[in-house]
């Protein structure tokens, strides 16, 4: 029996310690998602678990953003845009037409990403500091509208008494928390698959990417749909924790967060901005849990943290220490932790 | 160089492991029998300042006097003071509520100003069954969820200020009294023009300002409805200039009532202004270079007999914390409102002392309070009755109700006549 | 009414197009987008206001103090911070709202969130045409006027000018050409941050101070700039011109919609831009890769 139990529980293993265990970002990665599944095992404290839900709701929308600004270069200054357009919709659907938060996200993520095609579009046009400045537009003038129609939109009252996700804080947890893990996934996929290759390629050089015969403005508005989508699932999950959504969720300062924690994290690697998220949040929350007068220090203390860290690491923080603990094989492209001194693949002197 | 690298790497490890202590830093419960109220509101901004000077003043009294006496029982009140950052972030706002009940474990909470940052905390306050006593939103929809669901949100309860419907209410009856004095210095029909931040709480008063003005003898100059946010009102003073306007009728709740006191003044815009402008019931309206002279809006407090207890109250904060009341500081009353429930209902627990709030009828400085079927504050003369103030050299002084009583035969001692500004 | 939306329009027009020139300036010269130049703005405002109000200082000492002391600190910022990671475009988006954040917070926990006002350099207001003026607002359009003159000349007749306008359209060959780059950059930098705070001592007395004061400007400030082209100060002002004048129009002929000038002023650089990518005076980037 237990022979039996146990060959079955070989293959996962070896898979775990040759595929996992031999590179510290990985188990660092494993560590972290059982850490977070396992949290509300050591604290049923709603406080605690608020913050985490707000983390994995944050990690989603920092990790879309980095799906179409990091990847393909095409810096949104407006990504509340999404997040706001799914929220609103989300709770729209939810409070007038009583549907269950399980079709309000979903289609309210759909309505976010009519939205990517509606920026999308007209943005294909622009480049560079002109496609960010731009983008940042849209949110603003969104607002206007929200306040020009009270009866539809609440004005500054937003929309109130959405119905609740799951009913408890743990059940919420879990159901962000695997959301956030797997439509982390998803994205860290879609960038590593050959779209994501031509994402990136758009960055680097778009007009090599057209000269390779690859129709760019399809691919350009694919990122700002799916980066659209993600952003709305994030939005519709947050509309309906909040239990309300008002036009907060489309202010400036949240665009430039979103930015902050993907840029804090590595852009152009979806973990990072994920990361990123669940750094910033709880340390935010955190420094208010501290003595004054540090509580009332928090966003100093967290802007000096950004500053310095970007100082010294330019490139992200998740980055930076990936990049400090694993080695890329010069042959065979594969990483290895820093401490070996050959290839695990191919066997190649590393230095 | 490296060093510092390191240095940076380490603290935010540590950072991020220390996060899950955060669920077991809580305050452990002291021996001393206490009572635990949560104070919210945004501490860098005169509205959370006040929120916790009225707090603070009135939980020292009460623990001086001896406390709050429940049975044989005395419990001390001890004050937990949070930042809700309310009028940047609503996500801070929650969280901050979420903590105050849940880490620093406080049975009541009074404070919020921002209308949906209220919404957010109330329902986090509802679930935990926490009273929430109100004492900064104005917005009819916060009371109307404790009429649709009674059951869930009757822990809410609107201490300050009356709302918006009233509030409205108030500012007609302001107008009535400026136009008429306008009517009398320049002998013609007062032509007033409407200037109301968009909003939904103003939304109502401006439709009745539509319809009413005519039928009050006084002509509509037109209405502009600017944002809450708005840094620049000149053009719409110059416009108001041009439509002939003699008053301006004022719905604001927002920074820009502070930034159209400062243009309306600077350019002696020929029109009187009254109405609400909640930046004008904030004392530091005097460092203006114009002082605000001659702006006049509705407020809470005025150093008026209201009852017998305005006078010492306003006196007393002042001397304390050196300027004026404003609504905000309704956290005082609110304070004295629960220590009378909770003593009532000889306990702690939420449903007795809602049931005891429901109750409350009691003299405070701003009036007499009692709450209606919606656990709003009520409004009427011999109750809360809110007063005008008109700004004049760096002070605020009570012009409404008048003198003479002839609004509803409510006058109160110490009020000053309107004065129209100089450049009419 | 038309010579009301002229007037309004062009008091505003100035503030705007002093606070876009500096901005393009700096996206010109060294492709810095700086978001934190409002928040020096804001900065010399406030240290305006502790000199000549808490410290009692003469206005015009103060200002000349205040105007320093910014410029050198940008300078500083640039010097220290930017120019370190300047090379990450994201990053360095992210650095200079960091920046901003960090002015914000040091404001508000030294000054609170409660608004300050400054007195004006000149009392009083004026009519002109029959439109009430305050002589603060005809200050700030003469002074707006005679910098963006001083700055063309600079740009125009000088050396130091000649230097930016060739780092500004190729940093490579500007540099083979022994134009000292990262010196011209700072210069481009200190005068930038220069306008900025020079702004700030103009409009500090025409609007309340408050730590927040930074957002709006910052927004139109990109808009006029998207608007009239990065890098040109040709298109900084007619862009300011333009935004300012439609946000006018907006107040004076639907006045029911007044809050919506801001939204209004954007759509129409949206519109602009989609006709224009490169705004309207703006360097092509079809040719720069």
């Amino acid at each position: 029996m237990i022979g039996l139990l146990g060959s079955y529980l070989r293959r996962p293993y070896k898979e775990l310690k040759g595929e996992v265990l031999v590179l510290p970002s990985r188990t660092i990665v494993v560590v972290f998602c059982l850490a977070l599944l396992l949290l509300p095992l050591l604290t049923s404290d709603s406080y605690t678990l608020r913050i985490f839900i707000l983390a994995g709701i944050f990690a989603i929308l920092a990790a879309s953003w980095d799906l179409l600004s990091g990847y393909t270069g095409q810096m949104n200054l407006g990504h509340a845009l999404f997040f706001g357009v799914a929220g609103y919709t989300s709770a729209l659907l939810n409070t007038n037409a009583g549907l269950h938060p399980g079709l309000s996200i979903p289609i309210g993520s759909i309505a976010a990403v009519v939205a990517g095609l509606i920026v999308g579009i007209p943005c294909l046009r622009l480049r560079g500091p002109y496609l960010a400045l731009a983008t940042l537009a849209f949110p603003l003038i969104l607002t206007g509208v929200i306040f020009a129609v009270p009866g539809i939109t609440g004005g500054e009252l937003g929309i109130s008494g959405l119905s609740v996700l799951t009913g408890s804080r743990v059940g919420d947890y879990y159901l962000i928390m695997v959301l956030a893990l797997v439509l982390g996934f998803v994205m860290w996929k879609i960038c590593n698959s050959k779209t994501g290759l031509i994402f990136h390629a758009l960055r680097e050089d778009e007009v090599a990417v057209r000269a390779s015969g690859i129709n760019t403005t399809r691919y350009k508005l694919l990122a700002f749909c799916l980066s659209g989508l993600f952003a709305g699932v994030a939005g519709g999950l947050y509309v309906h924790f909040m239990r309300i959504a008002s036009p907060s969720s489309l202010e400036l300062m949240l665009s430039f967060q979103v930015i902050i924690w993907a840029v804090f994290g590595g852009i152009a690697t979806i973990y990072g901005p994920m990361a990123g998220a669940f750094v910033l949040v709880p340390l935010t929350e955190y420094l208010r849990n501290m003595p004054p007068p540090v509580d009332e220090m928090r966003m100093l203390i967290i802007a000096a943290i950004i500053l310095l860290v970007l100082l010294f690491m330019p490139e992200g923080l998740v980055s930076r220490l990936r990049d400090r603990m694993e080695k890329v094989c010069p042959r065979c492209k594969i990483r290895n932790i820093a401490s070996r001194h050959e290839c695990r693949i191919c066997h190649t002197a590393l230095d | 160089m490296d060093l510092i690298k390191r240095a940076i790497t380490c603290l935010l490890v540590v950072c991020l492991l220390a996060t899950p202590v955060l669920a077991c830093g809580g305050e452990t419960q002291s021996e001393t029998k206490e009572i635990r109220i949560g104070v919210i509101g945004p501490t860098f901004y005169v509205q959370g300042q006040h929120h916790r000077y009225g707090a603070e003043m009135a939980a020292e009294e009460i623990n001086k006097a001896g406390g709050i006496s429940i049975g044989e029982d005395t419990y001390r009140i001890k004050l937990f003071f949070a930042n809700s950052n309310e009028l940047l972030s609503v996500t801070d706002a929650a969280n901050a509520m979420e903590r105050l009940i849940s880490v620093n474990r406080v049975s009541f909470v009074m404070g919020g100003i921002r209308t949906e940052a209220v919404q957010a905390m109330q329902d986090i306050a509802m679930d935990n069954k926490v009273i929430f006593l109100g004492s900064g939103a104005a917005a009819v929809e916060l009371c109307t969820r404790v009429t649709e669901n009674y059951d869930r949100y009757k822990y809410w309860f609107r201490v300050a200020p009356v709302n918006s419907d009233h509030l409205g209410h108030v500012s007609f009856q302001m107008l009535g009294m400026v136009a008429a004095a306008v009517a009398q210095k320049t002998g013609n029909t007062p032509r007033v023009a409407i200037f109301a931040e968009q909003a939904v709480w103003t939304d109502p008063i401006v439709a009745a300002a539509q319809a009413n003005i005519p039928l009050m003898d006084m002509e509509v100059a037109g209405t502009w409805r600017v944002s809450a946010t708005a840094t620049d009102v000149t053009s719409e003073l110059t416009a108001i200039r041009n439509a002939g306007a003699n008053v301006i009728f004022t719905a604001l709740s927002g920074p820009v009532g502070r930034h159209y006191v400062q243009k309306w003044g600077e350019l002696e815009i020929p029109a009187a202004s009254v109405g609400i402008n909640v930046e004008a019931q904030d004392a530091g309206l005097k460092a203006l270079p114009t002082k605000g002279n001659y702006e006049t809006t509705l407020n809470m407090y005025a150093r008026v007999n209201l009852t017998e207890k305005t006078i010492p109250f306003y006196d007393t904060f002042v001397d304390r914390f050196g300027e004026p009341p404003t609504y905000n500081a309704g956290t005082y009353e609110a304070m004295y409102v629960l220590k009378e429930a909770i003593e009532r209902a000889g306990t702690l627990d939420p449903d007795s002392v809602v049931e005891e709030i429901e109750k409350t009828d009691r003299i405070s400085p701003a009036g007499r309070i009692t709450f209606d079927d919606s656990h709003d504050i009520v409004w009427s003369p011999g109750y809360v009755t809110t007063v005008g103030i008109q700004w004049l050299d760096g002070e605020m002084h009570c012009v409404w109700p008048p003198a003479d009583g002839s609004w509803e035969d409510v006058s109160y001692e110490g009020v000053v006549p309107y004065k129209l500004p100089p450049w009419m | 009414m038309i010579e009301a939306v002229i007037i309004n329009g062009l008091v505003s027009a100035g503030v705007y197009a002093l606070l876009a020139t500096g901005f393009s300036l700096i996206f010109g010269a060294a492709r810095i987008i700086n978001l934190a130049h409002t928040a020096f703005y804001m900065l010399a405002a406030y240290l305006i206001f502790t000199l000549a109000t808490t410290l009692g200082l003469n206005l015009w000492l103060s200002i000349v103090l205040g105007v320093a002391a910014v410029t050198f600190l940008g300078v500083l910022t640039y010097r220290f911070i930017i120019a370190r990671v300047r090379i990450h475009d994201t990053t360095t988006l992210i650095v200079t709202i960091a920046i901003t954040i960090i002015i914000q917070e040091v404001l508000l926990i030294a000054y609170g969130g409660h608004f300050r006002s400054v007195p004006a350099m000149v009392a009083g207001y004026t009519e002109l045409l029959g439109v009430r003026v305050t002589y603060q607002s005809l200050l700030t359009l003469g002074v707006v006027l005679a910098v963006m003159l001083g700055i063309w000349l600079i740009l125009m007749k000088t050396r130091l000018g000649t230097g930016i306008r060739s780092t500004a359209q190729d940093r490579e060959v500007a540099n083979l050409m022994g134009i000292n780059v990262p010196r011209i950059e700072m210069i481009t930098m200190g005068l930038a941050v220069a306008l900025a705070a020079l702004a700030g001592a103009l409009v500090a007395p025409l609007f309340s101070l408050e730590p927040h004061m930074w957002t709006h400007p910052l927004v139109m400030v990109l808009a006029v700039v998207i608007l009239g082209g990065l890098g040109s100060i040709k298109g900084s002002l007619m862009g300011a011109v333009i935004l300012a004048f439609s946000e006018t129009l907006v107040v004076f002929y639907a006045p029911a919609g007044a809050y919506l000038k801001g939204a209004m002023a954007l759509t129409i650089m949206l519109l602009v831009i989609l006709l224009r990518p490169q705004g309207l005076f703006g360097v092509s980037f079809e040719e720069e890769r």
